[in-house]
């Protein structure tokens, strides 16, 4: 079991994120040259984070999750960080590729196909016809500046940190390496080759009033959008 | 056109809204009770179920997908125009009885044509019978769209479109016809093709 | 983790698809040929020769067209965007393949990880999620469109775009919904699971659940942007849609997307639907093959392809292009309660519809064919009764007389 050895690095790491981002988003006064600083403290962080990471052990599975971590981030950053909003969707249906990717890789398979079809499918696409009709240019004030990037920039970090923090602290301790599935019994349950119907009957047995709940919220909100789009006002000339 | 530019064309005789453009509502100069409506003829039981429109589309496809096909395989095959005097191809310059030209230069064919393809130098006719003559007479072939507004302003019946089709050149220079070329297809198609008229001696 | 089958598959595949496209791009000239009395291409053979072989040199002279035309960039395109449009487009629609099974599996046994199996004719083997991943495949193939339309900065290819994107997301609907039916009956999301079922049971899925297979057909057609759906190019109205400013082999790849969208959805009506690799009498439906026993089966499978891509091709030709609004009406109001009646029929079926055939004495599947038969005949029937069916396009009357 890996032991989180220095949570100051993870500290470090996470005021490193912060100056890049402020460094990065876009600010009445920001050229070029600050946003490379930012890329450059942006790498550095990510390094950190990096370092603290516990090995997987298989070299390869290592390079996949580290090169799918990294590019989600990275996509991440720069979707917040872009002018132009077409960019940042195109960004943000990278950072929805690399979280499937991580998906895939940890063996949720319908996970990961279920989020490309929903958010990059569906959601994103929706985002792009508006963005398409919108503000081709990113000409906008709201997309030339952001307005709280400081404010934005440190709440984001310290959340990070927090949660990295925490992360690290349980990953190391003893209890949950107890109450972790051994390997041979983590291929029974959802990460199964035949884990579907595993995912099926847990969600429609053990969670079927959630999933019912949710089911009439989205049908509520279906029903509403309707009704508020064939409100029609009779022109009277 | 400019909103700020009133008065220029048609566009005056209709109502324009406050901004200058069109009212939505255009003036209809009958009164609404002689105003009927056509409506699309509504389709029976059997129509809405869509299933007639259905198969009607992919039984025309299939027969014409099997039926006798109409290709005429062109340069083994040559493809004969049924009615060649009616046909507007390449245009050929009349020549009368005594193997002049036809044509008077009076420009009635250039200003026909609206490819504006016709391009006449007219000069003092040596010959009696008439004032001028074509000194040079280029057609370009390039731009011609072969209306045949020529042949019908031609007053003199000198300029006439034959069936020849399949003209083709290596340059764009090659394909301007001059007025010894317009003369020459007159010569290569005068047996198959007698002039329409025979005004001016024909 | 790659293995050299794996490989080899990939290369296969991707060889395979160009050349299928390639020589159906000349087959559906034929088609569109033959429909209208012509003859079509029927001249290119082997260069410099006068041998002709009915045209089939055609596709490679096409190619060498395609390649060295001139590479040229309008002036005020986004250019990263013209540029990445056309590659996710295909690498979206090419990664479809990585789940759809060519046929079955080989007879020659591999090891991998210790266990011995056989080699089955899929890239990517084992995928439990087979049809929902095609299906996201597709989604991802909509921002091709979206992002090739907005980025060439043309009001066509704009117009084409959105209105490409509006039809694909809303047919994503009723293809999930037809899909979804299958999936209740097979129990599995795999496709090689699906046509197992199928063909040991002998009785395909169409005649199941026709009213599934209609929905699905119509909503594959859609997805695939073919003739009576094409309004994304709709040459008539918009020049080429969403790749009127492309050309070269910018416009070849996009061009051969969309017959790869056209396999996609020819492959998973045939699948899902008209038993993939399975054939009575000739293909047997176990998984122990013998070498003529595995390749009827591919033969089997891509001939049922080939038909379903003919149909396309005559589709075509057919019928009228939707007008917007009817394409609309079409997905929202016909094709999504349909797909929801179907849905709701088998789940009926799947709980009750064993016990109460078998108690009944009558054989199970009989009775879904025939409950499947008499639901379609009225849900259309009810729908027929129920939608206008003229679409009032006129001004509206009281006021357009006033003046």
């Amino acid at each position: 079991m890996p032991v989180l050895e220095a949570p100051q690095i993870l500290v470090i790491a996470a005021a490193l994120a912060a100056a890049a981002m402020w460094l990065m988003l876009p600010r009445v006064r920001a050229g070029a040259p600050s946003r490379a600083a930012g890329v450059v403290l942006g790498l550095a962080s990510l390094g950190f984070f990096a370092s603290q990471l516990p090995g997987l052990g298989d070299w390869a599975d290592g390079l996949i999750v580290f090169v799918f971590s990294g590019v989600t981030v990275a996509a991440a950053a720069a979707t917040v960080t872009v002018h132009k909003p077409v960019y940042a969707a195109i960004w943000f249906g990278l950072v929805l590729l690399g979280t499937a990717g991580l998906f895939l890789v940890q063996g949720a398979q319908f996970l990961a196909v279920a989020t490309v079809v929903v958010y990059a499918g569906a959601i994103l696409v929706t985002f792009l016809f508006v963005l398409l009709l919108a503000q081709p240019e990113g000409r906008a004030p709201y997309d030339r500046t952001s307005t709280e990037a400081l404010v934005s920039a440190t709440v984001g970090a310290v959340i990070v940190g927090v949660l990295s923090i925490a992360l690290g602290r349980a990953l190391s301790s003893p209890t949950l390496a107890q109450t972790m599935p051994p390997a041979a019994r983590r291929a029974t349950g959802v990460l199964s080759e035949h884990h579907v119907a595993a995912l099926g009957t847990e969600l429609f047995a053990r969670h079927l009033v959630a999933v019912e709940v949710a089911g009439i919220l989205l049908l509520v909100a279906l029903v509403g959008a309707t009704a508020i789009a064939t409100v029609r006002k009779e022109h009277k000339p | 056109m400019k909103r700020d530019d009133p008065g220029k064309g048609d566009r005056h005789l209709l109502p324009t809204g406050p901004d200058g453009c069109f009212a939505q509502k255009v003036p209809v100069p009958v009164s609404r009770a002689k105003l009927r409506w056509i409506e699309e003829p509504k389709l029976g039981p059997a129509g809405r179920t869509y299933l007639p429109l259905f198969l009607g589309g992919l039984t025309t496809t299939l027969r014409h997908l099997l039926g006798r096909k109409v290709t005429v395989q062109s340069p083994e095959e040559r493809y004969s125009p049924p009615d060649p005097l009616i046909y507007r191809g390449v245009h050929r310059l009349n020549r009368d009885a005594e193997g002049r030209v036809k044509c008077v230069a009076c420009f009635l064919c250039a200003t026909a044509c609206p490819a504006h393809c016709i391009d006449i130098v007219a000069a003092e006719s040596p010959w009696p019978d008439r004032e001028k003559y074509p000194q040079t007479f280029n057609i370009d072939e390039l731009r011609c769209i072969f209306c045949g507004m020529c042949e019908e302003a031609c007053p003199v019946d000198a300029i006439e479109l034959t069936s020849l089709y399949d003209l083709s050149g290596k340059s764009r220079e090659e394909m301007i016809f001059d007025k010894a070329k317009l003369l020459g297809i007159y010569d290569m198609t005068k047996d198959a093709e007698p002039m329409r008229s025979s005004r001016n001696g024909g | 983790m790659p293995t050299l089958e794996t490989l080899v598959k990939i290369a296969l595949l991707i060889a395979g698809l160009m050349t299928a496209a390639a020589y159906l791009v000349l087959v559906e000239r034929w088609v569109a040929a033959w429909i209208q009395d012509r003859l079509g291409p029927n001249r290119v053979g082997i260069p410099l020769t006068k041998v002709r072989l009915f045209g089939l040199g055609q596709p490679i002279a096409d190619g060498v067209k395609f390649l060295s035309k001139e590479e040229c960039t309008p002036a005020y395109v986004d250019r990263l965007l013209y540029f990445l449009a056309p590659i996710i487009m295909f690498v979206a629609a090419m990664a479809a393949f990585a789940v759809v099974p060519i046929g079955s599996v080989l007879p020659i046994d591999v090891e991998i990880d210790g266990t011995t199996r056989p080699i089955e004719l899929v890239v990517a083997p084992g995928v439990d999620v087979g049809t929902v991943f095609v299906f996201a495949a597709g989604s991802i193939a909509v921002f091709g469109v979206l992002l090739g339309g907005w980025a060439s900065n043309n009001k066509y290819s704009l117009l084409g775009g959105l209105r490409s994107g509006a039809q694909l997301l809303s047919y994503e609907l009723p293809l999930g919904l037809g899909i979804l039916g299958v999936v209740m009956v097979a129990g599995s999301l795999r496709l090689e699971t699906i046509i197992t079922q199928q063909a040991q049971s002998g009785v395909w899925n169409a005649a199941i659940e026709p009213l599934g297979l209609l929905v699905f057909f119509v909503a594959g057609f859609a997805e695939s942007g073919r003739l009576p759906f094409d309004l994304a190019e709709a040459e008539q109205e918009l020049v080429g849609g969403y790749h009127t400013e492309y050309g070269g082999i910018k416009l070849l790849l996009i061009l051969v997307t969309e017959f790869l969208h056209m396999f996609i959805a020819s492959f998973m009506i045939v699948i899902l639907f008209f038993g993939g690799w399975h054939l009575w009498g000739l293909t047997g439906s176990g998984s122990e093959v013998t070498w003529p026993v595995a390749i009827i089966r591919v033969l089997v499978l891509l001939g049922k392809v080939l038909l379903t891509i003919l149909f396309f091709m005559v589709a075509r030709w057919s019928w009228p292009r939707f007008r917007f609004d009817q394409l609309m009406t079409m997905a929202w109001k016909v094709l999504l309660p349909l797909g929801l009646v179907n849905l709701l029929t088998l789940a009926v079926w799947v709980e009750y519809g064993d016990r109460v055939s078998r108690a009944m004495g009558l054989p199970p599947l009989a009775v879904m064919a025939v409950c499947g038969w008499i639901v379609l005949i009225v849900a259309w029937a009810v729908l027929a009764w129920a939608l206008p069916n003229t679409t009032d396009n006129r001004p509206r009357r009281e006021s357009a007389g006033e003046l």
